[in-house]
């Protein structure tokens, strides 16, 4: 719970270190008004007698925080909303991967059964996981990668993996 | 705010990880929360403190419901637009076994979520006129206030109870969820 709160504090993420400050400024300023404009008000209703130019000073100030309160709640709310279009552009990449994935499947000309052992390739599962996975043999994944490594033209799973990394990395252009 | 959190991977498997809840929800939440507790429970009812922590807690609802207007989607009005029809079908849904898992605010728990704020404000606005000269030692204003009290006390019992019979039913671990703002939904259920 102490490190979920921390997290609350130091959330992960540069945007969203963002928008937890503006969170928290937002907060602060919207008390700060509060606290502020109550004073103001008091001092009318209460009527001391007063210097009009103080009055004057003191209502500017009021506006003054209101419209930097107005100013961070947009920025927080322009701040969120662009951040939920950079995770749908994320996710859009994502599925782009998975064509650039599938392309170069068909180039090479994998069989069905490579094309699976390729997937868990990428995914990180070495040759036993994939046995057991695909309840097969050791010595038939093994074979089935060789195939895979050979048609790709690479010399291991490192190289392949790295054809993968090269498209992510490419520039957009 | 319903984006899914790309690159993050749920606890369990195919768990899928939704960020709901922006900073300055949580930071509200937890802030009232706080004030109540101190207000119920910690500060002199009669003291400057006391009448302090009320008007924070009062400016940081105020500042809530602005957000409803102008925040990000979970956090607006319109996604969770009080009515008791859907909540009746939400019931029905529930004892019909449906799994499916609401991302913002169930409408049981959206009808709780208006009634906590109308409360709140009910006891900030008789708070403060017990501290007018107009109000001063009005008998009906400090038995509506701690009428209000009274109400506000059942309401928390109410939704904490809802939010820990809630994480038991959908299995979204609700109170992590409004302190990092992500819910995690297993990835056998549907969300709405």
């Amino acid at each position: 719970m102490i490190f979920a709160v921390g997290k609350l504090l130091r959330p992960g993420g540069a945007d969203e270190r963002r928008a937890a400050v503006l969170a928290w400024m937002t907060t602060i300023q919207a008390l700060c008004a509060l606290f502020f404009i109550g004073d103001v008000a008091f001092d009318l209703y209460a009527g001391d007698g007063q210097a009009l130019g103080h009055l004057w000073m003191e209502s500017f100030v009021a506006v003054v925080l209101l419209l930097g309160l107005g100013v961070l709640i947009v920025e927080l709310r322009q701040l969120l909303l662009r951040m939920d279009r950079v995770t749908a552009g994320l996710m859009a990449a994502r599925g782009e991967m998975a064509e650039v994935i599938e392309a170069f499947f068909s180039t090479w000309g994998l069989t069905p059964a490579e094309r699976d052992v390729a997937l868990m390739i990428l995914k990180g599962l070495d040759n036993d996981s994939i046995a057991t996975v695909r309840g097969r043999a050791a010595g038939t994944v093994r074979a089935q990668s060789a195939a895979i490594y050979a048609k790709a033209g690479v010399d291991g799973r490192t190289q392949f993996l790295s054809l993968f990394m090269e498209e992510l990395l490419a520039d957009p252009e | 705010m319903t984006g899914r959190v790309a690159g993050e991977r749920g606890g369990r498997m195919g768990a899928r990880t939704y960020r709901v809840w922006d900073p300055l929800v949580r930071i509200t939440h937890w802030g009232v929360a706080l004030g109540v507790l101190l207000n119920a429970g910690v500060t002199d009812p009669d003291g400057r403190l006391h009448e302090q922590v009320g008007y924070a807690v009062l400016g940081l609802v105020v500042l809530r419901l602005l957000w409803c207007i102008v925040g990000p989607k979970t956090a607006r009005f319109t996604t969770f637009s009080p009515s008791p029809a859907a909540a009746m079908g939400h019931l029905r849904d529930m004892l019909s076994g449906d799994r499916a898992v609401h991302l913002s605010h169930n409408p049981l728990g959206a009808l709780m979520v208006y009634n906590l704020w109308l409360t709140l404000l009910a006891l900030s606005a008789t708070g403060i006129m017990m501290g007018t000269v107009a109000f001063f030692g009005a008998d009906w204003v400090e038995e509506l206030h701690e009428a209000a009290y009274g109400w506000l006390m059942l309401s928390v019992a109410l939704h904490v109870g809802g939010v820990i019979f809630d994480q038991w039913r959908t299995g979204v671990p609700l109170v992590r969820a409004m302190v990092n703002g992500r819910k995690q939904v297993a990835g056998d259920r549907p969300v709405k």
